[in-house]
């Protein structure tokens, strides 16, 4: 317990530390260039009490919620058909990794080819940069389930629908979740760098505006955004996890 | 092995049907990609814009793992130092580095320090993260065993600690590398200069040929750093690669 108290202590310390530096580093050097804590967190909230933040949040989020879903729907039982078939993942190997390796955001002038500006473009710029990081992780998690378990299973009778059901998909969850929080921050991610680079919309709207107007509070308060929503998508996920999978202590 | 190529062969046979049902307006197949692949190499462009973007992309990189490592392994040894960095470590590690992007470029211009910073902020703390877990999941026994045969606490950390450390650097190497090669895309197309600058030119042109192209250069380009680093790591301490991979697909 002492330890957990002084972990937190020194963990509050060091933010403030952080921030404090940040502030006088702000002053001493220019406040144009560079906005001071103080500055961007009552920007922040002024930005949240007028509507403007929020609402824009609201619409990134729904680009969000579509591409994501489709990634993990899409994603799950892929993943798994790679990860339990020795032959396909070979094949599938090589192909992955290749296409692992090209920044997705490379991939931008061609969504603008095939899906325009507006809203299916960000949709696909976020399934891209989610489907893989999903994909690749639950490959690994249904490769590496505990030939074990599997053998227990089948000792005791279990056949092949069963096995999967009650041994390999319980087993390979946690991956699952890994997955998951992964391709939730990639998720994130792809969102407002679809706004940066396609159409200028919601979030994206906001930072091109700010930057053209050098004002880097304004910049600087939906970067602190993004940052939230991105560790409240963590730890949600987080909690989620230990309630359904409380067998699977981790830490 | 046999499987390997099938799976590239494979890639490759429907990428050239949906290329011939598309068209290369839509989707160029490899029987046109080839020749224009060809032509960009003879031309030169390509690979001197290259050239000086993974120049400048290496000294955000490099910084970032000479930083990263030694901060990483302290975090993973020292309970002090992982309680003032995990905060900072975790708030960093999901912020999107395109948001960085228009911050930095106010901050630093559009020149070479740019760059060089969006590809530092971009994948040190992957660097860190990867060491961090490494750090953590040393067997205590190890070092004991040392400790027991004498071994001070600097010996036990230069012969124990480091050696069993290597292969977790190599991949978190890996993994900042990829991040690396992400962040300068972003930071080159968003300002349109260097090789990102030569994508997002490419995309405005009639075919995707020249596009898929640059994309393929670039796919190598990780590819063959990739294979570079991993046969690093298998030389070094072929017995961890497994335990690697499954650690690092779990904690993310």
């Amino acid at each position: 317990m002492m330890r957990r108290v002084n972990a937190l202590a020194l963990t509050g310390l060091s933010l403030l530390t952080g921030l404090v530096l940040w502030e006088f580093a702000a002053r001493d050097i220019s406040r144009v260039v560079f906005a001071p804590p103080s500055a961007v967190l009552t920007r922040l909230a002024a930005d949240i009490a007028s509507g403007v933040l929020p609402l824009a949040l609201l619409g990134s989020l729904a680009t969000l919620a579509v591409g994501f879903l489709l990634a993990v729907v899409l994603a799950l039982p892929l993943g798994f058909a790679i990860g339990r078939n020795a032959k396909v993942a070979a094949m599938a190997d090589p192909v992955l990794n290749a296409i692992y390796a090209v920044p997705p955001v490379a991939m931008v002038p061609f969504l603008i080819i095939w899906f325009g500006l507006f809203f299916e473009a960000r949709v696909a710029l976020v399934f891209l940069m989610s489907f893989f990081e999903i994909l690749v992780t639950v490959a690994a998690g249904a490769r590496n389930v505990d030939p074990m378990l599997l053998a227990v299973g089948r000792s005791f009778g279990a056949g092949r629908s069963r096995l999967v059901t009650r041994v390999m998909l319980p087993a390979s969850l946690p991956f699952v979740f890994a997955a998951l929080r992964v391709g939730l921050v990639r998720a994130i991610n792809a969102m407002i760098t679809a706004e940066l680079f396609l159409a200028a919309v919601n979030l994206g709207a906001l930072m091109k505006h700010s930057a053209q107007r050098f004002d880097t509070a304004g910049l600087l308060a939906v970067i602190v955004l993004l940052c939230l929503v991105g560790l409240a998508a963590q730890a949600g996920l987080k909690s989620l996890e230990a309630r359904l999978l409380p067998w699977h202590v981790r830490q | 092995m046999k499987y390997n190529l099938l799976g590239i062969a494979v890639a490759l046979a429907v990428w050239e049907l949906a290329g011939r049902a598309l068209g290369a307006d839509l989707f160029a197949p490899p029987t046109v990609v080839f020749p224009e692949y060809v032509a960009l190499l003879r031309e030169g462009q390509m690979l001197r814009e290259l050239a000086s973007s993974l120049r400048q992309m290496i000294v955000g990189y490099g910084v970032a793992c000479l930083i990263g490592i030694p901060l990483g392994v302290a975090m993973g040894r020292s309970r002090v130092c992982d309680a003032l960095l995990h905060p900072w470590l975790s708030m960093f590690v999901v912020t999107s580095v395109a948001s960085l992007v228009p911050l930095f470029i106010l901050v630093f211009g559009t020149g070479f320090m740019f760059r060089a910073a969006i590809v530092f902020v971009a994948s040190i703390w992957y660097v860190m993260l990867t060491v961090y877990h490494g750090a953590r999941g040393i067997e205590p026994r190890f070092i004991d065993v040392g400790r027991s045969f004498g071994a001070n606490r600097w010996r036990a950390f230069r012969e124990i600690l480091l050696p069993a450390l290597y292969p977790y650097v190599i991949t978190a190497m890996r993994i900042g590398l990829v991040h690396a090669i992400r962040a300068m895309v972003v930071a080159e197309m968003f300002i349109i200069v260097g090789y990102g600058g030569l994508i997002y030119r490419a995309g405005l042109s009639l075919s995707t040929a020249p596009l898929l192209a640059l994309l393929v250069t670039l796919m190598l380009v990780g590819v063959a750093a990739n294979a570079l680093l991993r046969s690093g790591a298998q030389l070094i301490a072929p017995w961890y690669e497994r335990r690697v991979v499954s650690a690092s697909a779990t904690q993310g």
